[in-house]
């Protein structure tokens, strides 16, 4: 049925509308214009649902201010599924929004494990998946609807590296991973860059919800390292950061941006002062590019953007920008295949960033942010590459 | 590992290993009367954690010391003590005694406990918030103490000591009271037990009582160390499970000694394999000590033995 349906769609615009019943693509609202829907993959509950939420809220911002413009030959819904961000579930996360066939392309998964486990889902769907998923091997799986719309984490764990080795000048660096796939992949970076750079590594694997962080805490004081990377979320990094702090262990410590959250302060206290955090992501609050998003985001959700708030906001824009430009509602072909297609070749500017992808979908582009945590909140402190350069 | 290394890993080996008895004997005790494992515990032990985080947020002021942090600690071991013996008691009573009316065979049992703890982890998710949250400053966590050069931290003293005194109570209120001689005549043979006038539904759930005190205020400590979250009784009550296996089922000094081993173990595994043999490394020396010792380190026969 569907490769008929292929052949009949080369064959013309009327064997077209006969295949979109079969297709199910447009659904189409009261007044008669199309319906197309953009999804979210990313954890809604769970542990992580405070990263997942911030996403979803710049996703749903994005959707009602395209619909709100009143410029659009077609409506935008916005349809979500939540994967808790673990690989176990996302398979049926992603088999939910590709059974819906109004969805025409999503934002996420949020995480590297989850988008490894439902990538080949959404490549047989033809279905594109524009993901802040930052593990470096992910465009290497050969999964063809995956784009990465953030740095990977090769740029994150190299700007980690960057800046200890060239301006605090470390000689002995641990470096800490939650065994996940996310935790794992940065940490393999960092490895690399640093003994590249000559530092001596002490690596180890702390599992997520590890009961007691203190022997893990111990086992860095005693290692003689003057300073610490930890690749994991802030659920782990906060009862770590306090252990480390318990025993003593001073030195400078660096977090990737699954710690850049301010539930990180919240949870680890006077523990979190000091801690330096890198992220892909730019923080809304501060930036002036993105000064509007903050005020409208804040009107809508009565509570400041999060981490990739913006960054989810310009993925979804850029997913409405292509189906515009495909002429969805006047008779263009908005099917997952064209809108796939369409993304991949975009070049797209959001407000944080300029958007375009390489051919495995790799993200095109630059730019990690430094911030610390100074008196209990998260201070950017600005990019590293210049940081380092001025330092 | 120098022998300075092997020294700072007595403390948190001990502190964890304690918390571990203290949950175990909660699986134990529940074994020794009904022959069941009460898989549920784990969220009693959560429960008991926020109980005492929702009251203490309520009324901890910024950064306490002295007496007032002393006195916040034991409102903390109250009201996590109670929660636990609270959601224990309520257990019993829609998830066992039912069943036990209608002589439901083992594995009835067993799916009631883990759907309760599906239900009551779910529904703290749902009430608390999915986030993990801390507990607000009891006090400033400094170093108080050194034993031979180690250092003991506050909340790690507080951990080893409140176990200990519960674990000494325990033993105590067990072997000398009357209430512990009926749990020890239900344990050895309920038929004969009510025949000399023991009220066996009354003891069953004084049992789980006593438990859910122990979980719950393991629940406290647990949040005071590390953090609280809706999922925190999984990994710890699965450990403590296997503790209790460990030192024998059914026997309380089989418990404690099974606790305290895990976590040592838990923690000696970090200087010496690393950190993430942890459980392979702990739950090696589960499979070994069973290999040899099938009913466990002090289950001496098969059979109850509380």
């Amino acid at each position: 049925m569907v490769s008929m349906c292929a052949a009949l769609v080369v064959t013309g615009a009327t064997a077209l509308t006969g295949c979109n019943k079969d297709d199910g693509a447009a659904r189409v609202g009261s007044d008669g214009k199309p319906i197309y829907k953009i999804g979210f993959q990313g954890p809604l509950t769970g542990e992580s649902s405070a990263i997942g939420v911030n996403m979803e809220n710049g996703v749903k911002l994005a959707v009602k201010q395209a619909n709100a413009r009143g410029d659009l030959a077609f409506h935008v819904e916005y349809a979500a599924s939540d994967d808790a961000g673990s690989p176990d579930q996302s398979p049926a996360a992603a088999q939910k929004l590709i059974d819906d066939e109004s969805v025409v392309g999503l934002v996420g998964p949020a995480f590297s494990g989850a988008a490894k486990a439902s990538g080949r889902l959404y490549s047989e769907a033809g279905l594109v998946s524009v993901s802040h998923a930052s593990n470096p091997g992910l465009p290497e799986l050969g999964f063809r609807s995956f784009v990465r719309s953030v740095p990977n984490d090769n740029a994150q764990g190299g700007a980690m590296v960057t800046y200890f080795t060239r301006q605090l000048k470390t000689k002995k660096v641990y470096v800490v991973d939650d065994k996940s796939e996310y935790g794992v992949g940065l940490s393999k970076v960092a490895e690399k860059q640093l003994k590249e750079a000559g530092v001596e590594v002490v690596k180890a694997g702390v599992p997520a919800k590890t009961p007691d962080y203190t022997a893990a805490a111990t086992a860095v004081k005693h290692s003689g390292a003057d300073a610490l990377i930890y690749n994991g979320l802030y659920s782990d990094a906060a009862p770590f950061a306090k252990k480390l702090k318990d025993v003593g262990f001073d030195k400078p410590k660096i977090a990737s941006d699954g710690t850049y959250d301010k539930k990180f302060t919240e949870l680890a206290g006077d523990a979190a002062e000091g801690w330096l955090l890198t992220c892909q992501c730019l923080d809304a609050n501060v930036d002036p590019g993105t000064k509007q998003f903050a005020e409208d985001y804040k009107t809508e959700y009565k509570a400041p953007p999060g981490l990739y708030s913006a960054e989810s906001y310009d993925a979804t824009n850029l997913i409405i920008e292509q189906i515009k430009a495909l002429g969805g509602g006047d008779g263009g072909d908005v099917r997952r295949e064209a809108v796939l297609e369409k993304v991949k070749k975009a070049d797209y500017k959001g407000l944080t960033r300029q958007f375009s992808f390489k051919e495995n979908g790799e993200f095109a582009g630059n730019g990690i942010y430094l911030s610390e945590v100074k008196g209990g909140r998260i201070t950017l402190k600005g990019n590293v590459d210049t940081l380092v350069s001025a330092g | 590992m120098t022998l300075l290394e092997f020294r700072d890993y007595l403390v948190p080996g001990l502190a964890l290993g304690a918390l571990y008895s203290v949950i175990a004997i909660g699986y134990t005790l529940v074994y020794g009367v009904l022959k069941l494992i009460n898989f549920a515990h784990s969220e009693v032990f959560m429960l008991g954690g926020f109980g005492a985080l929702i009251v203490l947020t309520e009324v901890a002021p910024g950064h306490p010391s002295g007496l007032v942090s002393v006195l916040l600690v034991l409102l903390g071991l109250v009201v996590s003590g109670l929660v636990g013996a609270g959601t224990a008691f309520g257990l019993e009573k829609v998830a066992y005694r039912p069943l036990r009316k209608r002589n439901a065979p083992a594995l009835i049992f067993l799916i009631s406990a883990i759907g309760a703890s599906f239900f009551l982890y779910n529904l703290a998710g749902k009430l608390f918030g999915r986030d993990p949250k801390a507990m607000p400053a009891l006090f400033d966590n400094g170093v108080l103490f050194h034993v031979l050069g180690a250092p003991v931290d506050v909340v790690k003293l507080l951990l080893i000591v409140a176990a200990l005194a519960m674990i000494v109570g325990l033993d105590l209120l067990v072997r000398r009271t009357k209430l512990g001689s009926a749990i020890r005549a239900v344990a050895q043979d309920p038929e004969a037990a009510g025949l000399m006038g023991v009220d066996i539904d009354r003891i069953v759930s004084r049992t789980f009582v006593i438990g859910g005190v122990l979980g719950g205020i393991a629940g406290f400590l647990f949040g005071l160390n590390s953090q609280v979250s809706f999922t925190m009784g999984f990994i710890p009550g699965i450990t403590a499970f296997a503790a209790a296996v460990l030192g024998g089922i059914g026997n309380l000094r089989g418990a404690m000694l099974g606790g305290m081993l895990l976590g040592l173990v838990e923690t000696y595994n970090v200087p010496l394999f690393g950190e993430e043999w942890r459980y392979v490394a702990a739950f090696a020396v589960l499979v070994l000590v069973l290999m040899f010792r099938p009913t466990g380190i002090l289950g001496a026969k098969l059979g109850r033995t509380a």
